[in-house]
C-alpha cells in the first residue's frame, strides 16, 4: 500500500463507515446513506438485468464503469471498503515476505484468474433470467452486511461490556454509572462473519485473493479497462530491476516490467512511488504498449457457454423450484406465513430481484425488527429482510428502510404512505392466549395496538371477554406479537394474510379501496421517538366489539376482585 | 385585692386540681397519640393546589425528612416514568413532586440521589417527556435515568417470598440507605391499581415472570419483603382513573399527596380516595394490598389508623 492510496482508502473508508452509520433514525434529509452500494457495478448491472428496470438511483455504478474506461480499476484500489478491509486484514493474516520476482508476475499468478469472469458470467446470465445472484458477489453487498450486521452489534456489545468492565471507575460518576448502549442482534451473523473472514483470509494466499481471482464486479470493471485512455506506462529509463513485479498487490505486471495487464491494475500507484529509476508513470496512453500482454480474461469459449448456461440454467431451476414467489398456473404464492416483509417493499417477485441483500435497511431499521432470513423464502431469498415482530415491532413514524434501499426494493415512501402499508394481519393463536385457553384476564394486546385493531367480545363458557383482531385496522405492525405476555412464541402473531405491497401507486389509496382503516398518529413533529406513539382515543376498559353482547353490569373493572 | 381562702377550702381545691392533674396525666399516659403536642400519623393526606409544597409537607407532617435520611445516606427514588406521556396524562408521577422530594434528599444531605426506572416505552421519550430529567437536573449528586442493562442488575433472594424466591433487582435500590417510593396513582389493567408497591416493579429486571411465571398479586407482594420503600409518597394531583398503566384514560384531578411510612396504608388510603371507573372500591379488593396486609407487610384497616389531613 503506497502512501497516496492510504490516504485515499482512510478517506473512502471512514466516509463508507460514516454513512452506514448515518443509516439509521432519525434519518437525514439528502443523505445518501447508501452511494456506496449504489456504486458498485455489478449491484447496479446485475439488478437492471435481473428487474429489467432501469433506475436513475442506479448511475453511479454505470458511471464506475465509465471510469474503468477511462482510468482502469481505480474503484478496487482506492474507493472499495472491501479492497480497503482486505488490505487491512493482509497486514494482520500475513507475514511479511515479498515473493521474488518470478513469482508475483502476472504470468506465475494465473490460477485462478478466470474465477472472477466465471461468476460474473453466472451471476450476470442468471440475471437475464431474472433471478439476481447479485449477493454472491456484489463486494458492496458482502461488505455493507458484514459492517452492519455483524461488526455493528459487536461493537454496541463490546461498548456495553467496556461499561461493565470500567463499573468500580464510573461508580464515582453517577451519570456514567447508569449509562448504557442499546443492544442489537441479527439473525445469520455468524454465517455472515464466517464468509467475510474467509474472503480476508485468502489474502494470506495471494494478496487481494478476492480482488484479483474472485471478485465479479472487478472483473466487470476488468473488462471495462482492458486499455484504459489512463494507464500504467514504463519509460525507457526502466532498468528491469522487477521491484514493481515483486510488490504489485494484485500481480498486474509481467515478468517484463515494462508489460502492464491493465484489467487486473487497481491503480495503486504503488509501482509509481517505489520506482527506483521514475520509469513508471500513469499517463494517457497515446503510446502503443511495448510489451504485449496476455489476453484477459483467458476464458475458453466452452468455459464462456458454460458459465452463461449455468447462470441460466440456475435461474430457471429457482423459477421451477417449488419455493419460488408465484409457481407457475397458480395464483396465490407459496410463501411461508411468517414472511413478513418491510413495509414499502415491492411485491415479492419483484423485491427478489431486486434486493442485493446488502443489509442496509437492517442495520438502519430502527427498532431491529428487520432480521436477515435463512430459507424462509426460498434459497433465492436467502438474507432478505424480514420482519421479526416478536423481537421487535415495526415503528410507527419510522420510514427508514425505505430511505436506505440502495435498489428500490423496498420502496422510498413517505411517512404518510408508509403507515398505510399492510404488511400483513395479526392473528390470534387461541391455543397460547392467557384468555382464550385459560380464561385468564389480559388486554396486553389491546393495550399496545397503536391503530386499536384488538377487540374484546364475550363468548359463552368464557368468563371474560377474549381478544378478536378487525382486520381491516390491523396494518401487521407487530406491536401485540412484541409485547404479548406469554412465553416462547407469541399468542398473537403477525401473518402474511391481507398483505399489500404495490410496485408502484398510493398505499394510502389503495387502503381505501381495500377499505381499510388505519388511524395512527404523527409523532414526527414532537421529535419522538418513531416507536413512540400516543393513541388519542381514552380506554374505557376493553373495547368490545359491535356485535358483542354487554358484559353483565357488575362486571368488576380489570385486577379487582370482589370484597 | 387579696384572695381569702380558708384551710377547708384550701385542701378540698388542692385535692380535686391534683385528682384532676393525676387523671389527666394517666389518661396520657394511656392515649399519648390523643394529647401529645404533635404526634407522627400513620397517613397523611395533603390537599393543595402546589405540589412542591403538598410534597415537602406530607414528608414534615411524617417527621421531617430528616428522620429519614442522614447526611451521606445513599437515596434511591422510585417514580413512575415508564412511558412516553406527559404529566398531564397520569401515566407517569407529577415531575414537580418528584423533584421536590429529591431537593429534600439533597437537603438532608444525600450523598447520592439516584432517580431511576426500566421504563416501557422508548427511552429518551419517557425521560424527556416525563420531564423528571428537566426537573431534577439541577439537584446535587443527582442522576436521572432509565435502567435496562442487565449488568446494573443483580440477583437477590426472597426470603420470605412464598411463591418467588429470587429476582433480580436494580443494584442501586438494594444498596441503597433509603428507599423513597413516589408513584402517581392510577389504574392498572393487571393489578387494579398501581400505587407504591406495584411501581416497584421498575426496579425488576426479569418482571415478565411476574404474568407468567407468578401470579402476579402473589409476585408483588414478594418483591416488596425486600423492595420495601421507608417512604412513600403518593402523588395524587391527580390520577388515571382508567386506561392504566399506560393510558390514555380518564383523568381526575384529587389535588392531594398521600404519605407513610407503610406502603400498604398509602396504597390502601390512595385507593380508598380515588374513583376507578367510575366506582369506589375498598383497600380488600385489591388482591396485592389485602395480601400484603394479611402477610403482616402493613396495615389496611384505615379506620384504626391515624390519618391526618392537611391543608398546604
Amino acid at each position: 500500500m503506497t502512501g497516496f492510496q492510504r490516504r485515499t482508502q482512510t478517506v473512502t473508508f471512514v466516509l463508507f463507515l460514516g454513512l452506514l452509520l448515518l443509516a439509521a433514525y432519525p434519518y437525514q434529509d439528502g443523505l445518501m446513506a447508501d452511494l456506496f452500494l449504489r456504486m458498485d457495478p455489478l449491484a447496479v448491472v446485475g439488478t437492471i438485468l435481473a428487474a429489467r428496470e432501469f433506475a436513475v438511483a442506479l448511475v453511479p455504478g454505470l458511471f464506475v464503469l465509465a471510469v474503468a474506461l477511462v482510468a482502469g480499476r481505480l474503484f478496487c484500489g482506492h474507493i472499495c471498503p472491501m479492497g480497503t478491509t482486505i488490505d487491512l486484514g493482509e497486514r494482520v493474516v500475513t507475514p511479511k515476505k515479498k515473493p521474488a520476482s518470478r513469482d508475483n508476475s502476472y504470468e506465475a499468478t494465473t490460477r485462478y484468474r478466470n474465477w472472477k469472469y466465471i461468476a460474473l458470467a453466472v451471476i450476470l446470465s442468471a440475471g437475464v433470467g431474472g433471478v439476481s445472484l447479485v449477493h454472491l458477489g456484489s463486494p458492496l453487498s458482502l461488505v455493507t452486511r458484514f459492517y452492519g450486521l455483524v461488526a455493528w452489534p459487536l461493537t454496541l456489545r463490546v461498548g456495553e461490556l467496556g461499561l461493565q468492565g470500567l463499573a468500580p471507575v464510573l461508580d464515582r460518576f453517577p451519570m456514567l454509572a447508569s449509562a448504557q448502549i442499546a443492544q442489537r442482534v441479527s439473525a445469520t451473523n455468524l454465517f455472515v462473519a464466517g464468509l467475510f473472514v474467509g474472503i480476508v483470509l485468502l489474502a494470506s494466499v495471494q494478496p487481494r485473493f478476492w480482488c484479483r481471482n474472485l471478485c465479479p464486479a472487478g472483473g466487470l470493471m476488468g473488462l471495462f479497462s482492458r486499455k484504459p485512455l489512463m494507464r500504467r506506462q514504463v519509460s525507457d529509463s526502466c532498468n528491469g530491476c522487477g521491484r514493481c513485479v515483486r510488490e504489485c498487490p494484485t500481480s498486474a505486471i509481467l515478468e517484463e516490467p515494462a508489460g502492464t495487464v491493465h484489467s487486473e491494475c487497481i491503480v495503486c500507484l504503488h509501482c509509481v512511488e517505489i520506482c527506483p529509476q521514475s520509469a513508471v508513470s500513469f499517463t494517457w496512453g497515446a503510446a502503443p504498449a511495448q510489451v504485449s500482454a496476455p489476453p484477459s480474461p483467458d476464458l475458453t469459449r466452452r468455459a464462456l457457454v458454460l458459465s452463461l448456461g449455468s447462470g441460466i440454467v440456475t435461474a430457471g431451476l429457482l423459477r421451477t423450484g417449488i419455493q419460488q414467489p408465484r409457481a407457475l398456473g397458480r395464483d396465490k404464492p407459496l410463501v411461508d406465513e411468517d414472511l413478513i416483509r418491510p413495509p414499502g417493499a415491492v411485491p415479492e417477485l419483484e423485491f427478489l430481484t431486486r434486493c442485493i441483500r446488502c443489509g442496509e435497511c437492517m442495520k438502519a431499521c430502527a427498532t431491529n425488527t428487520l432480521q436477515p432470513v435463512w430459507l424462509m423464502a426460498g434459497l433465492e431469498g436467502i438474507f432478505t429482510p424480514a420482519m421479526a415482530p416478536r423481537l421487535a415491532a415495526c415503528a410507527i413514524n419510522c420510514t427508514v428502510c425505505g430511505r436506505v434501499c440502495p435498489t428500490g426494493a423496498i420502496r422510498d415512501l413517505p411517512l404518510i404512505e408508509k403507515q398505510h402499508v399492510k404488511v400483513g394481519t395479526a392473528w390470534i393463536e387461541r391455543r397460547n392466549c392467557l384468555v382464550w385457553e385459560q380464561d385468564k384476564k389480559c388486554l396486553v394486546c389491546d393495550e399496545c395496538c397503536p391503530y386499536n385493531a384488538v377487540s374484546f367480545r364475550s363468548v359463552p363458557e368464557r368468563k371474560n371477554a377474549v381478544p378478536f383482531v378487525v382486520g381491516n385496522r390491523c396494518t401487521g405492525c407487530g406491536w401485540c406479537e412484541n409485547k404479548c405476555p406469554v412465553e416462547g412464541k407469541s399468542a398473537i402473531r403477525v401473518n402474511i394474510i391481507g398483505e399489500v405491497r404495490l410496485a408502484s401507486g398510493s398505499y394510502v389509496e389503495k387502503a381505501a379501496e381495500y377499505g381499510l382503516v388505519f388511524k395512527a398518529s404523527d409523532n414526527k413533529a414532537d421529535r419522538l421517538a418513531p416507536d413512540t406513539f400516543i393513541q388519542r382515543d381514552p380506554h374505557q376498559g376493553p373495547a368490545l366489539l359491535p356485535d358483542s353482547p354487554a358484559p353483565p353490569a357488575d362486571e368488576l373493572p380489570p385486577g379487582f376482585i370482589t370484597k | 385585692m387579696a384572695l381569702k381562702l380558708d384551710r377547708r377550702e384550701f385542701l378540698k381545691s388542692g385535692m380535686l386540681s391534683t385528682a384532676a392533674l393525676v387523671a389527666g396525666g394517666s389518661a396520657s399516659l394511656l392515649l399519648p397519640r390523643e394529647l401529645s403536642a404533635d404526634p407522627i400519623p400513620d397517613v397523611v393526606i395533603v390537599y393543595g393546589n402546589d405540589p412542591a409544597n403538598m410534597a415537602r409537607s406530607a414528608v414534615d407532617a411524617l417527621g421531617g425528612i430528616k428522620s429519614f435520611v442522614k447526611p451521606g445516606n445513599k437515596v434511591f427514588i422510585k417514580p413512575n416514568m415508564s412511558f412516553a406521556r406527559k404529566p398531564g396524562s397520569g401515566c407517569n408521577t407529577n415531575p414537580l413532586v418528584v423533584r421536590e422530594i429529591a431537593r429534600l434528599a439533597a437537603e438532608a444531605g444525600a450523598a447520592k440521589i439516584s432517580i431511576l426506572d426500566n421504563v416501557l416505552n422508548n427511552p429518551s421519550d419517557c425521560l424527556s417527556m416525563s420531564q423528571i430529567p428537566a426537573l431534577c437536573q439541577d439537584i446535587p449528586n443527582t442522576v436521572v435515568n432509565h435502567v435496562r442493562a442487565e449488568r446494573l442488575f443483580r440477583e437477590v433472594k426472597l426470603p420470605q417470598g412464598t411463591k418467588m424466591k429470587s429476582m433480580q433487582a436494580l443494584g442501586d435500590a438494594l444498596d441503597a440507605d433509603v428507599l423513597i417510593s413516589v408513584p402517581v396513582g392510577k389504574s392498572h389493567s393487571s393489578a387494579g391499581v398501581s400505587l407504591s408497591m406495584k411501581g416497584m416493579m421498575g426496579l425488576v429486571h426479569d418482571r415478565v415472570s411476574f404474568h407468567s411465571r407468578y401470579e402476579l398479586h402473589e409476585a408483588i407482594v414478594d418483591m416488596v419483603t425486600v423492595l420495601k420503600p421507608h417512604l412513600v409518597v403518593i402523588d395524587g394531583t391527580r390520577i388515571l382513573s382508567t386506561g392504566g398503566p399506560g393510558g390514555p384514560g380518564k383523568v381526575i384531578p384529587l389535588n392531594c399527596v398521600v404519605a407513610s411510612t407503610d406502603m400498604v396504608a398509602a396504597d390502601a388510603q390512595m385507593l380508598a380516595l380515588g374513583t376507578w371507573y367510575e366506582r369506589k372500591f375498598e383497600p380488600t379488593q385489591v388482591k396485592h394490598i389485602k395480601r400484603a396486609a394479611e402477610r403482616g407487610l402493613g396495615r389496611l384497616d384505615l379506620g384504626n389508623l391515624n390519618v391526618k389531613t392537611v391543608k398546604s
